[in-house]
């Protein structure tokens, strides 16, 4: 194997990539993504807390549990008329107006009225999220029994699985973005960073050139690799706090970025032109990136043809990964994947030797 | 030594000849012109000889190695110019070319010497799709030299061109045969061929119906012929060939009417079209 051939390659495809605006775009789009719910989704991070501006005279409990609540940061208004000002200047979510002898007042049932500030310059995650909390913060100060007593059960819960508060939004968003890199680079990046030679004929060019026809695919294989490698760690590292075991959730990255590579491989052996590759991407991407879609209760029908699809399985490992659990079925879920990629490899050498 | 040896080399693509049964060689620093209709299989030739395609049977020695078995060795002896403008369209030139010498493994200060050799120096910051059609070419020529090959294969490097940027291309041609590199080259343009080649091969349906020096060629396959224009504007052509040609001479220019005479050798592409049939720009 020439190394020095496929570093020439890898290297030129991936300046070359950047420079192509549509590669680009393919690229960025998980990126952007992540950037996007980043900022739309609180809680996400420890840096995304809801700042809620507060004027308490009496210390009531609401603003007692509020201070302890988690993502919540409360700041203190110096009076009843700062607050709104106050929510304004600190780009809180919004602000309460705590009249005196409020906890007393509820346990006697006057119904106390409480002020509270809503800023319409969040957004309306963060606003439902405010607005989820209050209710329930206000619901806790009396002791109104419940009509009926809730038990709540996890079903196949992995035993191994350690245990973790509830998941949110951003943990079911993290594979669901693991899988898009993914899918972008064995739909889009790959397939094209072939298609492309074929085009353009410059593959006659690399055909000539002491690369052989390994070491061109190894070199657009590793562009694949890097890329994905990148983007998946820029995904993980903004996401570290929902990382629950690095080292499973690295190695089930790899599995699947080999097999996503091979895949494009396999299509950009197949396609012969851009409009080719732009007409079964969509497909191609699609099938990949369903599995990973939050459930959304659907038909059995569909729910058994989606274990069909290799990235149901990766996306299972990613889950049970980031969850930190350390459980077997990771194991069987890789090994399905794994296998998947040697059909697929073998696919891909096969239409590349034709 | 011999630069190529080709032997009974042939290529069918599904069942079709593509280039059947072929043998020649061409010696050390010869310009060889392989001339041929479109689909002649001319480019399929090339690729086999530069190791980008395998042979159905038959075989050949390119720079003293095996075209199927020591295509590794191969590589690094030859430089190829294809008849596509195959550049990288959003790199520049001089990264278009260093990208060329990390494949070839060459320093990349060879680069800026190449192309100062092809007068693109200047502009090699430039993007290669901001380039016009003839510094494209050159761009081309540059990428095959600049590992400094022992033979080139030129797939129709001037089409398209203007004539001065033609005639640069031929110049460069010529010093580079001069420097010892042999040139393998295809051309539709049989006075390109005559100016340049020592020998050319006529190829046709896959197979050389005719190989020899240009001069041999229209010896041979060409009619040379005497045209007379006379008073009354009239031409008459008179082959030499045919028997009575002295007689015919001698008859017009004693009834006086004469005005010019001139000699008309055959060209190359009356050959050609003896020999395959019609034009090669058909």
């Amino acid at each position: 194997m020439n190394l020095a051939a496929v570093a020439a390659i890898t290297r030129k495809d991936v300046v070359d990539a950047i420079r192509n605006r549509y590669l680009l775009t393919a690229l960025a789009t998980p990126l952007f993504l992540a950037l996007l719910f980043h900022f739309l989704l609180p809680g996400g991070s420890s840096r995304n807390l809801l700042t809620v501006v507060v004027h308490d005279s009496g210390s009531s409990s609401l603003v007692a549990e509020l201070r302890n609540a988690p993502h919540i940061t409360v700041v203190d208004a110096a009076s009843a008329d700062a607050t709104e000002s106050e929510v304004e200047k600190r780009k809180a979510i919004g602000g309460l107006v705590v009249p005196v002898n409020f906890d007393s007042d509820v346990k006697a049932g006057k119904q106390p009225e409480l002020t509270i500030y809503i800023n319409n310059k969040k957004s309306t995650f963060e606003q439902a999220a405010f607005r989820q909390l209050l209710d329930q913060q206000i619901k806790s100060l009396v002791n109104y029994p419940e009509p009926a007593h809730l038990v709540w059960i996890d079903v196949d819960k992995d035993p191994d699985e350690k245990a973790r508060g509830g998941v949110g939004l951003n943990q079911m968003l993290l594979p669901l973005l693991l899988i898009m890199t993914f899918g972008m680079i064995g739909a889009l990046v790959v397939p094209l960073l072939l298609v492309e030679e074929k085009e353009k004929r410059t593959l006659d060019f690399l055909l000539a050139s002491p690369a052989s026809l390994n070491e061109i695919v190894a070199g657009k294989a590793l562009t694949g690799v890097a890329y994905s490698l990148l983007i998946a760690g820029v995904l993980l590292f903004t996401n570290r706090h929902l990382v629950g075991n690095w080292v499973l959730t690295s190695l089930t990255i790899l599995v699947g970025l080999v097999f996503v590579v091979t895949i494009g491989l396999f299509m950009g052996s197949l396609l012969n032109n851009t409009m080719q590759v732009n007409t079964w991407a969509s497909s191609v991407l699609l099938v990949l990136l369903a599995p990973s879609f939050p459930s959304l209760g659907l038909p059995a029908a569909i729910d058994t043809a989606m274990r069909f699809i290799p990235t149901y399985y990766l996306t299972e490992a990613l889950k049970l990964a980031l969850a930190g659990s350390a459980s077997p079925r990771i194991w069987g879920h890789l090994a399905v994947v794994l296998i998947s990629t040697v059909l697929a490899f073998f696919a891909a050498a096969w239409s590349l030797r034709r | 030594m011999n630069a190529i040896e080709v032997e009974k080399l042939s290529r069918a693509f599904n069942g079709l000849q593509a280039v059947d049964n072929i043998s020649f060689s061409v010696a050390s620093g010869e310009i060889f012109g392989f001339l041929g209709h479109n689909g002649a299989g001319k480019t399929t030739t090339i690729r086999m000889l530069s190791g980008q395609l395998l042979p159905t049977s038959g075989g050949a020695q390119v720079a003293g190695c095996d075209v199927v078995t020591e295509q590794r060795r191969l590589k690094p002896l030859i430089g190829v110019v294809s008849e596509h403008q195959n550049l990288y369209e959003r790199m520049s030139g001089r990264e278009n070319l260093e990208f060329a010498a990390r494949l070839y493994g060459q320093n990349i200060r060879r680069v800026d010497e190449t192309l100062e050799q092809v007068a693109l120096l200047d502009r090699a910051k430039d993007n290669v799709r901001n380039y016009s059609n003839g510094m494209k070419q050159r761009l081309l020529i540059a990428r095959a030299l600049l590992h400094r090959p022992q033979i080139i294969f030129l797939d129709e490097p001037t089409r398209g061109l203007d004539p001065v940027v033609g005639r640069e291309i031929r110049r460069l041609i010529q010093d580079l045969s001069q420097q010892g590199v042999t040139i393998f080259l295809t051309t539709h343009y049989m006075e390109e061929a005559d100016q340049l080649c020592g020998r050319v091969a006529f190829l046709s349906e896959g197979r050389i119906v005719a190989l020899d020096t240009p001069n041999a060629l229209k010896v041979v396959h060409g009619q040379n012929s005497v045209r007379v224009t006379l008073d009354d504007g009239e031409s008459v052509s008179i082959s030499l060939d045919d028997q009575d040609a002295g007689m015919q001479l001698e008859r017009l220019v004693n009834d006086g009417h004469v005005r010019t005479l001139h000699s008309a050798e055959a060209t190359l592409e009356d050959v050609f079209i003896q020999i395959a049939g019609r034009k090669l720009s058909e």
